[in-house]
């Protein structure tokens, strides 16, 4: 194991995360066996101030368990200087096999936290506990992914040897290789500009159309998700030849660095908001109808719908601008 | 109008040393009238006020409002019920702003600052309109008898002064409800009489008075609708 602030920070980060997500997600069961909330047993009472504390204990561990994805990336990137031929990030994670792993682990808790922080943020306006079932359920498919993630970066950071020899950037996203990262690198931008563009269009318009009407939640809840994926996907075919204006490097991960300005983190951080804010708008849309919840959800799902909104624009704005300033003309 | 339902306030639950200070207490209170609770020292009233006024929560059993209005909390309708012992802190709060006066029995005036800033301190948090609410204020003291002491130091005050600035405290905000913990505790019996001339005052405003004591003044009164008498945690009569 390598002794790095960043590695000590992430495994601790993941510990505690991990733990209280245990005992909450003990007392998520617990609730799912016995909230009644009709009756006024002393069982129940416990269970409501109970719910009250975990629930905040485990927004701020998620919020964590958020953030520890960028400090996950940042490390991978600070550390590639310890492997032979890692050039960045996509060094780091290929230097152990639970590296990418780890990072797509990360990946989906993090989409998943943020729901859940939707979830929970919609069950509190609610004198009535409204969403607590379906937050909990939520919770209980949380724990396992979180604890397998915890393991998963366990075995990645405590795995990693200085000087081994691994992979870079060029050699995993380099057009005819063999692999998924390759295949995406190959992907040609005659298709993906189109598909990126259009994708893009019809997540406003989506989203115009669920603030205006409010309807349309779960359509655009997919179109959140798609764009994520066609984003990415885009990103690593054709937009960050742009930014590195090099027709043939497709690394998503050298974004990340001091000489790119560091884009990569406004870049997949407007992303995954986006995603999260989006998929919450779908998550939220069969509860609009609860009693205590009426003409708080719609409004709710309105001001996700513009983050989405907002944060697919800057994304694009972002890639946008490069686009046209770049001396790179495909 | 208030329900409770096999109320019940056990302190050091768990603990070797548990105490049952309210045992499954079920009560109606009915809206625009006067409830006394009377009972000796140690019988509950207190326990039970604080809980009727979302300050403490119960050990077991629940506290239902009836008949709110609208926008008491969010997405409520005027009429709406509320059940307050699962609410959770927030709502709480709202619900103890907006619905209910208390009158402490010590009355419980902060000292070093005027009557006036006194009576306006529960306004502070619902964020209303400095100088309206300080309008409502001087005419509420004014209404009391203590229009020449508005700007006093609360320090001054005799112990009936310092009783109708802490009733005007709690009328400040409007509440439907207004809870008094042993009003009558530290005045003489003229005063007392005066006190529950007021009560009546209220009561035919439409106020709904929920009063603890032990004070014959208070519990003998003929406004009193409803006399309920508390012993070892328990009603013992009049529910």
């Amino acid at each position: 194991m390598i002794q790095h602030p960043g590695i000590l920070a992430l495994l601790l980060a993941s510990g505690l995360v991990s733990l209280l997500l245990m005992a909450a997600g003990w007392q998520g069961l617990r609730i799912l066996r016995g909230w009644d909330l009709h009756s006024g047993s002393e069982g129940q009472l416990d269970l409501e101030r109970r719910t009250y504390l975990v629930s905040t204990l485990v927004a701020n561990a998620l919020v964590i368990q958020i953030l520890s994805l960028f400090l996950f990336i940042f490390t991978a990137d600070g550390l590639h200087t310890q492997f032979v031929g890692a050039m960045c990030a996509a060094g780091s994670l290929a230097a152990d096999p639970f590296g990418y792993p780890t990072l797509l682990a990360k990946i989906a808790t993090c989409l998943l936290a943020g729901v859940w922080l939707i979830l929970h943020r919609a069950d509190t306006q609610g004198y009535d506990y409204p969403l607590i079932r379906p937050k909990y359920v939520l919770l209980l498919a949380l724990v396992p992914l979180v604890l397998t993630e915890t393991w998963l970066q366990a075995r990645y950071l405590m795995g990693l040897k200085a000087d081994v020899m691994t992979s870079c950037c060029g050699s995993l996203f380099g057009q005819g290789r063999q692999g998924f990262a390759a295949e995406l690198a190959g992907l040609p931008h005659q298709i993906m500009q189109p598909v990126f563009w259009i994708t893009f269009v019809a997540l406003l318009v989506a989203g115009l159309v669920l603030v205006r009407r409010r309807r349309g939640a779960a359509l655009f809840s997919l179109l959140s998700l798609a764009f994520l994926l066609v984003s990415v996907a885009s990103l690593i075919s054709f937009f960050c030849l742009y930014i590195y204006e090099l027709p043939t490097h497709h690394c998503p991960f050298c974004l990340l660095q001091r000489e790119y300005w560091f884009v990569g983190y406004p870049l997949y951080g407007t992303l995954l908001a986006g995603a999260i804010s989006g998929l919450g708008v779908g998550v939220l849309a069969p509860f609009s109808a609860r009693d205590s919840l009426k003409g708080i959800l719609p409004r709710m799902q309105a001001r996700l719908a513009w983050v989405a909104l907002g944060m697919a624009a800057l994304f694009t704005l972002i890639v946008g601008i490069w686009m046209l300033l770049s001396p790179l003309k495909l | 109008m208030i329900e409770l339902i096999e109320v019940m306030k056990t302190y050091q639950a768990g603990l070797a040393t548990p105490f049952t200070a309210v045992d499954r207490v079920s009560l109606t209170i009915p809206d625009a009238r006067l409830t006394v609770l009377k009972g000796p020292s140690g019988s509950g009233k207190t326990t039970l006020l604080t809980l009727i006024g979302c300050m403490a929560r119960p050990t077991s059993g629940r506290i239902h409002l009836h008949g709110l209005p609208a926008g008491t909390l969010p997405a409520l309708q005027a009429g709406d019920s509320v059940e307050i012992t699962s609410l959770p802190e927030r709502f709480l709060t709202t619900i103890r702003r907006r619905t209910f006066g208390f009158i402490f029995q010590q009355f419980n005036l902060v000292r070093g600052i005027s009557v006036l800033e006194n009576v306006l301190l529960p306004t502070y948090p619902m964020g209303l309109d400095h100088q309206e609410v300080e309008g409502r204020a001087v005419q509420r003291l004014e209404g009391l008898g203590l229009a020449r002491l508005i700007r006093s130091s609360v320090d001054r005050l005799s112990g009936g002064e310092a009783q109708r600035v802490a009733i005007a405290r709690a009328l400040i905000n409007d509440p439907a409800v207004i809870i008094a913990d042993e009003p009558t505790a530290h005045l003489d019996s003229r005063l007392s009489e005066d006190f529950m001339e007021l009560m009546g005052e209220f009561r035919a405003a439409g106020k709904t008075l929920l009063i603890t004591s032990h004070d014959p003044i208070v519990y003998g009164s003929p406004l009193a609708d409803l006399v309920v008498e508390m012993r070892d945690g328990q009603i013992v009569a009049g529910a």
